[in-house]
């Protein structure tokens, strides 16, 4: 009988895991790997997760090579799924009456995901949860997790300083651990976890097996730190909002809002009204972006005309606005904004910089 | 719903027809279409043709001669909102290519008689001539774009078409970006959005059509394209392809190929 605890079982368990939830009527979204990039899709077949595969992560380099142990993840956040990019609020009929789309989000399982994107989901439950967004909220409550614990961060994590991996800590329903090709680690979060778990083949973990865990994800958080502390770390930066910094990487950024699209945190949007020919119209949401130069723009001007403003803004806004605003910092340390800047700028290497330029001056 | 239809031009400047044919292209959307909107002067569609005003001047095709430059500004005058149609009309299109060379060896290139051949020194985008209140950008335009576009100021309001970066919506579209995964270099990051991003979603880098973004930073892209091992000429190349003589990839690429021009 499964209760709360550490258990180890052989990778079959994991699978029999995937099956149970397709079984038991879940859409399945997992990592797949599609055209040389690992994917979040929805998934039919345990054999589509790409285990044996790696993903090699550099600032501004992505690529994939068979015969790795451990995956991380994609451009994809869960944010793609919980809080689409593009989603239809209501319909205007054209004797103007209004029309919300029907029930569309049918009950949903997050498979390895990693525990940064775990720590996002916690996020996004306190900005889109916080404020009741209907949409996110009616998918938010359909969603069961089960999480893959990082033995592996990639060049471009940095979990470990955030707090948020390379372990799950809570939040998810099962959080597993491959420790070596046919020994899998599991951890129920949640009454569903175990109820899951009770259905697999799994022993309460041995001594051995403990120890082999722990020493594993102490290795992992050694390897996804950033070069700053979040100690301190918002008075800092905004102590920093004059650092000749920002402009200096400003440079080199293009502006695209890749960043924007790509973090599993940031949530900003545009509402757009778009007339039909019938005289009804659609009103959709979009992905928007701090770094796009009319996202704060109103009439008569722009708060942030220069995008080096909006370059600090941004940075600012994960990691000293946030904590200000919703109580956790809005950076989860995946590294996305890292790996897939066309620009190939490193956020770790700004906020270094940054809180250097603080120090230097005296101050922090 | 009865209201006056909204009378519409099409114009044909410096240009393969390629924007035009795409308003003959919304095929489902049509004859719906033809309820409000009354084509008054469409040579590509019908013969027939009736005088200005008009509430809606679309200008396909870029300025290349004096004639244009005199028939241009008739349009404007008898134009309510005049909409820059397409790469040619909003940055001089490919066509433009010959704006680095010398007119008069490029005439004697194409034309056995080269002094029949009045040409302006330069193919200029139809804002160096006229106003231009809305610019519609692309090789060709894109349908949804214009058709999203026709329903705004049917409906009465000032029609709203974004102007950011190709990435945010490739990205939204949930493409793989190509420059980071497969090393291909592509100007999403400073070309604007609106074509659904064709191209990325094909594999391939963006080639630009629909010209600089609204904030765009060309020399940013530039350097990195040069970082990653690029020579200037080809990264001039690659700027010079649609909207090269638009104003920010122009600077650009002169700045690339020396300072000519």
């Amino acid at each position: 009988m499964v209760s709360g605890g550490i258990y180890s079982g052989k990778f079959g368990e994991l699978r029999k895991l995937f099956n149970a939830l397709r079984l038991r009527g879940y859409r399945v979204i997992a990592p797949k790997l599609e055209d040389g990039v690992i994917r979040l899709k929805e998934v039919t077949s345990f054999d589509e997760v790409p285990y044996g595969w790696e993903d090699i992560q550099a600032p501004g380099k992505y690529s994939v090579r068979e015969g790795g142990k451990h995956f991380r993840h994609g451009p994809d956040a869960p944010k793609r799924i919980l809080y689409p990019p593009r989603l239809e609020l209501f319909r205007l009929r054209p004797d103007w009456s209004v029309e919300y789309p029907k029930e569309r989000f049918p009950p949903t399982a997050l498979f390895a995901i990693k525990p940064c994107d775990l720590a996002s989901i916690s996020v996004m439950d306190r900005v889109q949860g916080g404020i009741g967004d209907p949409y996110y909220l009616a998918l938010r409550k359909k969603l069961i997790i089960i999480v893959e614990n990082c033995v592996e961060p990639g060049a471009t994590c940095f979990c470990s300083t955030m707090g948020t991996g390379p372990e799950a800590r809570d939040g998810f329903d099962i959080a597993y651990t491959r420790l070596d090709d046919n020994l899998v680690v599991f951890r129920p979060g949640s009454d569903l976890g175990v109820e899951l778990l009770s259905e697999l083949n799994i022993e309460p973990a041995t001594d051995e097996v403990l120890r082999k865990y722990y020493d594993a994800l102490k290795n992992a958080s050694l390897k996804a730190k950033a070069p700053f502390e979040l100690e301190r770390l918002p008075d800092e930066l905004e102590l920093g909002l004059n650092s000749p910094v920002f402009k200096e990487v400003a440079e080199r950024c293009f502006g695209c809002a890749g960043c924007n699209m790509v973090c599993p945190t940031c949530f900003c949007f545009d509402v757009i009204d778009e007339p039909e020919l019938d005289g009804g119209a659609v009103r959709v949401r979009v992905w928007d972006g701090c770094f796009s130069y009319t996202y704060a723009e109103v009439a008569g001007g722009n708060f942030r005309k220069d995008l080096w403003a909006r370059y600090r803004h941004w940075v600012l806004h994960k990691f000293a606005y946030w904590v200000r605003q919703f109580g956790v910092f809005g950076c989860v340390g995946c590294g996305r904004c890292i790996t897939w800047c066309p620009a190939g700028i490193d956020l770790r290497e700004t906020i270094k910089s940054v809180v250097e330029w603080v120090r230097s001056r005296g101050g922090g | 719903m009865m209201r006056r239809k909204l009378k519409v031009a099409v114009f044909k400047f410096a240009s393969c027809s390629g924007c035009q044919l795409q308003i003959l292209n919304m095929e489902d959307e049509l004859l719906t279409l033809t309820d409000a909107v009354e084509f008054t002067y469409f040579l590509e569609a019908s013969r027939a043709t009736a005088p200005g005003p008009y509430d809606v001047a679309f200008i396909e095709g870029s300025i290349s001669t004096p004639e244009q430059e005199e028939l241009v500004r008739r349009v404007r005058e008898e134009s309510r909102i005049l909409v820059a149609m397409g790469a040619c009309a909003t940055a001089g299109g490919i066509q433009a290519l010959r704006n680095w060379l010398r007119l008069d060896d490029v005439k004697r290139a194409v034309y056995p008689n080269p002094e029949w051949v009045k040409a302006l020194e330069h193919s200029k985008p139809v804002a160096e001539v006229v106003k231009v209140d809305y610019e519609l950008r692309g090789c060709p335009v894109s349908k949804e774009r214009l058709l999203s576009f026709i329903k705004q100021v049917l409906v009465g309001r000032k029609p709203y078409l974004r102007r950011e970066a190709l990435c945010m919506d490739c990205r939204r579209k949930g493409n793989v970006c190509v420059m980071v995964a497969k090393g291909i270099p592509c100007l999403g990051p400073v070309v604007q959005e609106g074509c659904g991003a064709i191209c990325p979603t094909f594999g391939r880098g963006c080639y630009g059509c629909f010209g600089p973004s609204i904030d765009a930073r060309p020399e940013a892209l530039a350097s990195r394209l040069r970082e990653v091992g690029m020579k200037d000429r080809d990264v001039a190349r690659l700027f010079k392809g649609f909207t090269g003589w638009s104003e920010k990839f122009r600077k650009v690429i002169n700045e690339l190929e020396g300072g000519a021009r």
